[in-house]
C-alpha cells in the first residue's frame, strides 16, 4: 500500500488541473504534455508555461509523435534545468530518459516526472484520417478491464513494463475507476508528495497492483511470446534479415527518431563509413554485383551492437519507417535476449550501471574460456 | 511610439562597409534608435541565409541588412552573393505568404553615416508601422 | 531530330538492358548500376553490376522510386569512380545527379547515364504493403493512364530528355522496336562502339512529348495556384506542417541534401535549458521538438534552387505532409527568379556561385536622402 491522492475528476481532466495548479502555485516553471494543437485537433509534445495554454493539452492520449524521454534530454543535455519542469511521459519514455541520464544525455535535476499505467499507443497513421477520437472508447474500456487493447504498437502489444518505473507520481488507468470519475494519484517520492500540496483532492492509501495489473500482464507476456515467435523477425537467419531489410532505403529515420540514438552524427554517416572506388571494386571482385546504397543490413546490426542492450520497445522506429519495417520488432526481441544475458532491464533501477560499463571478474564462463586438456 | 510597441530589430552590417558606415555616424554625432540591434558579420556574402530565417521566426520583428555597395566589397564579390542570397530569401518568404517586408536589404558605404541613422531608424519605424512579428507569438513553430 | 533504333521485341526494358549488357560485355562499360527487385519481391534497390548475367534480373524502370538515383550514386561514387559506370536513371534522377555534380558530389566524366521517358512512379508505401497492386498500379501508368501515379507525377513536365548521354525514347513507343537519342558527345560515342547507327527520325515522338509536356505544365500550374492558396500564410502553412514529427527523413531521402550533417542536427541549435525555458515563456508554450518550421524554410532555403521535384521527400513522410508539393512549388519560384532549371545543363552554373553586377534592382529597399521621419532621441 502507498499514500496516494484521489481526485473527483476523471483521469485527463485531473492532470490537466494538475498541471494548472503546479504552474498556477509556481512549483513548476513549465509542464510538458501532449498538446492538441495541431490540423484536426492532432496532438504534439509541447512545453508550456501559461496555464491558459492547457485547454489544449491532453496527457493522456495514447500516441506518441516523438519520444518524450528524448525530448527531455534534448533539453537537459547541455545541463540541468534551472527551473522545475513537470512532464507527464508515458512508462516507455520514462525508461528512456533514465537510460539517456546512464549515457549521460540527460539530468534529472529539477525534473518532476509524472508518469500511468500504460494502455499502449496507437501508430502515426492513425493521425492522417484524423481517427484518433474514434479509437478513444474502445480504448479506454479495454484499460479499465485489463485487457490487451485493439489496434495499438505491435510492440505496446508486447509489453510487460506498463507499470512505469522512477515516476514521482502514477496515475492508474489499467484497471482504474474507468468511467466513474475519479482518479488515484499514486505517490512515490518526497518530490511528488511535496508537489501534490495543496491539490484538490483526498489523501488514501491505494494499491497499484491490482487483479486487472496482473491479468494485463499475463496477455501482454502471450502476445509477447507470439510477437517474437510467429512474426517474420522470430529466427530472421540471414536469409530473413534479407527479405526483412531489403526494402531500407538506409534513409535512417529509425536511428533519428530512437531515444537511445543519441549521437549527431551516427557511425554509418561518418568518413568512416564512407565510399571509396577501391571499397566496392573489392566487391566487385568477389561478388558479380553488389548493392547501393552499401550496407543495409550491417547499418542494422551495428546500430543494434550500439543500442540495443537500452531499447526500451517505444516502437518510434517502426513507426516512422517509409516502408514498413518491423524494426520495433525486432530490436526489442534482440533487446530482450542481450537484456538476458546480463539480467538487466533498461530503465529500471536508477542506480543500476549500464551493463556494458562494468563487469564482474567471474561471469560468462563460456566466453574466452580455453580449456587445455592435458 | 505612439502605440508603445518597440519593435525588436537586428541590423546586420558587414565589418567593412556596414559598420564603417556606423562608425561614421558616431563620429557626426548621429544616434540610431536603441531597439536596434546590430549583429556584425565579415562581409554580407558570408551571411547563412539560415541565420536571418532564425531571427524572422523565433525572435526579431525585422531584420535588415547592410553592406558595401556592388564594386566596392572587401573580398570583391560577396556582396553580390548576399544579394542573391536575400532575393532567394525573399521570394520563398513570398511564396509561402509569409511576407518579405520585414526583410531589407540596402547597400550603405563607409563614410555615408548619415544613410546608415537614416535606414536604422527608417525600417524600425516601418516595423513599427507592421507591428509586432506574428510569427514569433506563436507556439506551434 | 534523329535517333537511332535498336530491336526491342521483348518490350523497352529489355531493349535497354540488352543495350547495358553489350555495354559491358564489350568493355564499353566498366560497370552498371541498375535496379532489381529485391529477393523478397517488395521493392527495388540499385545494383551495381559487373557480370552481365546479373543483368537478367534487372528492372531499368521500375514501378516506384525507392531510392532516388541520384543519392544512390553519390552514396558509392562520392571519391570518384573507376573506368565507366553506366547509369540507368529516371529523368529527375538524371537531373539530380547533374545538381550534385554542381555541388561538387559527383564525377560525373566517370559516369554514363542513361535515361528514359519517365511515365511516373506509384506511391512507395502503398507499392511494399500491396507489391502485385503496385506492379497492376504501373501497368497503367505504361499505358498512360495517370491516376494511380504520386501526385508530384502527375505535374511533372521534365519527363523527357534530360542531360542524359543517352534516352530511350519509349513515350508511345511499340511494334517491337525502341528509340534512342544521343544527348552529349559521349552518348554519341557509346552508340559508336556498339555499332548503333543514327538513321531513324524521331519526329513524331517529338511531337508526342511536346503535347504531354503542354498538358502538364498547365496542371502544374493549376496544382501549384491551389496549394499556394491552401498554404498561405503562417495560419495555414503551419496547419499543414503540424503533424511534423521533425524526423527529418524528407531530408534524408533527398538526393539534393548530401551534407553528412545537417545544419537542424548539428551543435548550431542545441540550446541549454535557460534558452528554451526563455522561449516558452515568451510564447506561453512551445511546441517540441523545437524549430519546425525553421527546419522546412531553412532546407528550402538551402536546397530549393537545386529541387528537381522528384517526390522522394513525401514518398517517406510518416505524416503524409505534401512536402513535395511544398518544395516544389518554392523550388519553381525561386528557380525562375534566376532563370535556372535544376539539372538542365551540367555546364549552368548553380545561381548562387555567379552574380550579375546589375541585377535584382527591386530588391534594394530604395533610399530616400535624408529620412524625415521619426528623429532618434538624441
Amino acid at each position: 500500500m502507498s499514500d496516494a491522492l484521489t481526485i473527483s475528476k476523471p483521469p485527463d481532466e485531473a492532470l490537466r488541473a494538475f498541471l494548472a495548479f503546479l504552474l498556477q502555485e509556481k512549483k513548476a516553471a513549465a509542464v510538458l504534455t501532449l498538446d492538441r494543437i495541431g490540423k484536426d485537433a492532432a496532438p504534439a509534445y509541447s512545453l508550456i508555461t501559461d496555464a491558459k495554454e492547457l485547454e489544449s493539452a491532453a496527457p493522456l492520449l495514447p500516441i506518441m509523435p516523438a519520444n518524450a524521454g528524448k525530448l527531455l534530454a534534448e533539453i537537459t543535455e547541455l545541463g540541468p534545468s534551472p527551473e522545475p519542469i513537470a512532464a507527464v511521459l508515458k512508462p516507455c519514455e520514462l525508461r528512456a530518459l533514465v537510460e539517456l541520464k546512464k549515457l549521460n544525455q540527460a539530468n534529472l535535476d529539477n525534473l518532476l516526472l509524472i508518469s500511468f499505467t500504460c494502455g499502449g499507443v496507437f501508430p502515426l497513421a492513425i493521425r492522417n484520417n484524423g481517427g484518433i477520437n474514434e479509437t478513444l472508447p474502445a480504448y479506454r474500456d479495454a484499460l479499465a478491464k485489463g485487457e490487451v487493447a485493439d489496434g495499438i504498437r505491435p510492440t505496446c502489444r508486447a509489453c510487460e513494463h506498463f507499470v512505469p518505473y522512477n515516476a514521482d507520481l502514477t496515475v492508474a488507468l489499467v484497471g482504474g475507476p474507468g468511467s466513474s470519475g475519479t482518479s488515484t494519484f499514486l505517490i512515490n517520492s518526497s518530490r511528488g508528495a511535496e508537489a501534490l500540496e495543496g491539490f484538490e483532492g483526498e489523501r488514501t492509501e491505494a494499491k497499484l497492483e491490482s487483479d486487472a495489473i496482473d491479468a494485463l500482464r499475463a496477455k501482454r507476456a502471450d502476445e509477447a511470446t507470439k510477437l517474437y515467435t510467429e512474426s517474420e523477425t522470430a529466427a530472421p537467419g540471414l536469409d530473413g534479415l534479407i527479405s526483412i531489410f531489403g526494402r531500407c532505403l538506409s534513409c535512417r529515420a529509425c536511428s533519428t527518431v530512437c531515444p537511445i540514438c543519441y549521437c549527431e552524427l551516427c557511425y554509418f554517416d561518418s568518413v568512416t563509413e564512407d565510399p571509396a572506388p577501391n571499397k566496392y571494386e573489392a566487391q566487385l571482385r568477389h561478388r558479380k554485383a553488389t548493392r547501393v546504397p552499401p550496407g543495409t543490413i550491417a547499418f542494422h546490426l551495428g546500430r543494434m551492437t550500439h543500442m540495443v542492450i537500452s531499447c526500451v520497445g517505444c516502437g518510434m522506429c517502426s513507426d516512422v519507417c517509409p516502408v514498413s519495417i518491423p524494426v520495433a520488432t525486432l530490436f526489442s526481441m534482440v533487446g530482450k535476449s542481450a537484456d538476458k544475458v546480463f539480467s538487466y532491464v533498461p530503465g529500471k533501477d536508477l542506480d543500476e550501471e549500464l551493463p556494458l560499463k562494468k563487469y564482474e571478474v567471474d561471469e560468462l564462463s563460456h566466453l574466452g574460456e580455453e580449456r587445455i586438456e592435458s | 511610439m505612439s502605440n508603445g510597441f518597440e519593435p525588436k530589430i537586428l541590423y546586420i552590417l558587414c565589418s567593412w562597409c556596414g559598420t564603417g558606415g556606423a562608425e561614421t555616424a558616431s563620429a557626426h554625432g548621429l544616434r540610431y534608435p536603441e531597439n536596434v540591434r546590430i549583429y556584425r558579420v565579415n562581409c554580407t556574402g558570408s551571411l547563412p541565409a539560415v541565420h536571418v530565417l532564425r531571427a524572422l521566426v523565433e525572435g526579431a520583428d525585422g531584420v535588415a541588412v547592410s553592406g558595401c555597395h556592388p564594386g566596392d566589397c572587401h573580398f570583391e564579390t560577396g556582396n553580390y552573393h548576399a544579394r542573391r542570397r536575400v532575393a532567394n530569401l525573399k521570394t520563398i518568404l513570398n511564396t509561402l505568404d509569409l511576407g518579405d517586408d520585414r526583410l531589407w536589404f540596402r547597400f550603405v558605404a563607409h563614410g555615408e553615416g548619415r544613410r546608415f541613422v537614416d535606414t536604422a531608424t527608417e525600417f524600425s519605424d516601418h516595423i513599427a508601422e507592421l507591428g509586432p512579428n506574428p510569427l514569433t507569438a506563436r507556439r506551434d513553430t | 531530330m534523329n535517333g537511332a533504333t535498336v530491336a526491342a521485341p521483348e518490350g523497352v526494358q529489355q531493349a535497354i538492358t540488352e543495350l547495358l549488357k553489350r555495354g559491358l560485355d564489350e568493355k564499353v562499360f566498366g560497370a552498371v548500376l541498375v535496379p532489381a527487385r529485391v529477393p523478397a519481391g517488395d521493392s527495388f534497390a540499385w545494383l551495381l553490376v559487373r557480370d552481365s548475367a546479373v543483368l537478367d534480373e534487372a528492372q531499368p524502370l521500375p514501378p516506384v522510386m525507392s531510392v532516388q538515383g541520384a543519392r544512390a550514386i553519390y552514396r558509392f561514387a562520392r571519391r570518384g569512380v573507376t573506368g565507366k559506370v553506366a547509369a540507368v536513371l529516371r529523368p529527375c534522377e538524371v537531373r539530380a545527379t547533374v545538381e550534385l555534380a554542381k555541388l561538387k558530389q559527383v564525377e560525373i566524366d566517370g559516369l554514363v547515364l542513361i535515361s528514359m521517358d519517365c511515365p511516373g512512379a506509384v506511391p512507395l508505401k502503398a507499392y511494399v504493403d500491396d507489391p502485385q497492386q503496385g506492379d497492376a498500379d504501373f501497368e497503367k501508368l505504361l499505358n498512360g493512364d495517370q491516376t494511380p501515379a504520386r501526385d508530384i507525377c502527375k505535374v511533372c513536365h521534365l519527363f523527357s530528355r534530360p542531360a542524359s548521354d543517352l534516352h530511350f525514347a519509349t513515350l508511345g513507343s511499340d511494334n517491337g522496336q525502341a528509340s534512342i537519342v544521343a544527348g552529349s558527345d559521349q552518348g554519341r560515342a557509346v552508340l559508336k562502339k556498339l555499332g548503333i547507327a543514327e538513321e531513324s527520325s524521331l519526329d513524331a515522338w517529338e511531337r508526342a512529348v511536346a503535347e504531354r509536356q503542354e498538358q502538364r505544365q498547365q496542371a502544374r500550374a493549376e496544382a501549384q495556384a491551389t496549394l499556394r492558396q491552401k498554404i498561405a500564410g503562417p495560419d495555414k502553412l503551419l496547419e499543414t506542417l503540424s503533424q511534423c514529427i521533425n524526423c527529418h527523413v524528407c531530408r534524408s531521402v533527398c538526393p539534393i541534401c548530401y551534407c553528412r550533417q545537417c545544419y537542424f542536427e548539428s551543435q548550431a541549435v542545441l540550446m541549454p535549458p535557460e534558452n528554451i525555458l526563455a522561449r516558452a515563456r515568451r510564447k506561453g508554450g512551445m511546441r517540441l521538438p523545437t524549430d519546425t518550421l525553421l527546419f522546412h524554410v531553412g532546407r528550402m532555403s538551402h536546397m530549393s534552387l537545386s529541387c528537381v521535384s522528384c517526390g522522394a521527400c513525401e514518398d517517406a513522410c510518416p505524416s503524409s505532409i505534401p512536402v513535395a508539393q511544398l518544395f516544389s512549388l518554392v523550388g519553381d519560384a525561386t528557380q525562375k527568379q534566376f532563370d535556372y532549371v535544376a539539372g538542365r545543363s551540367v555546364t549552368e552554373p548553380l545561381p548562387t556561385i555567379t552574380y550579375k553586377e546589375d541585377e535584382l534592382p527591386d530588391l534594394v529597399a530604395p533610399y530616400v536622402e535624408t529620412y524625415s521621419g521619426r528623429e532618434a532621441a538624441s
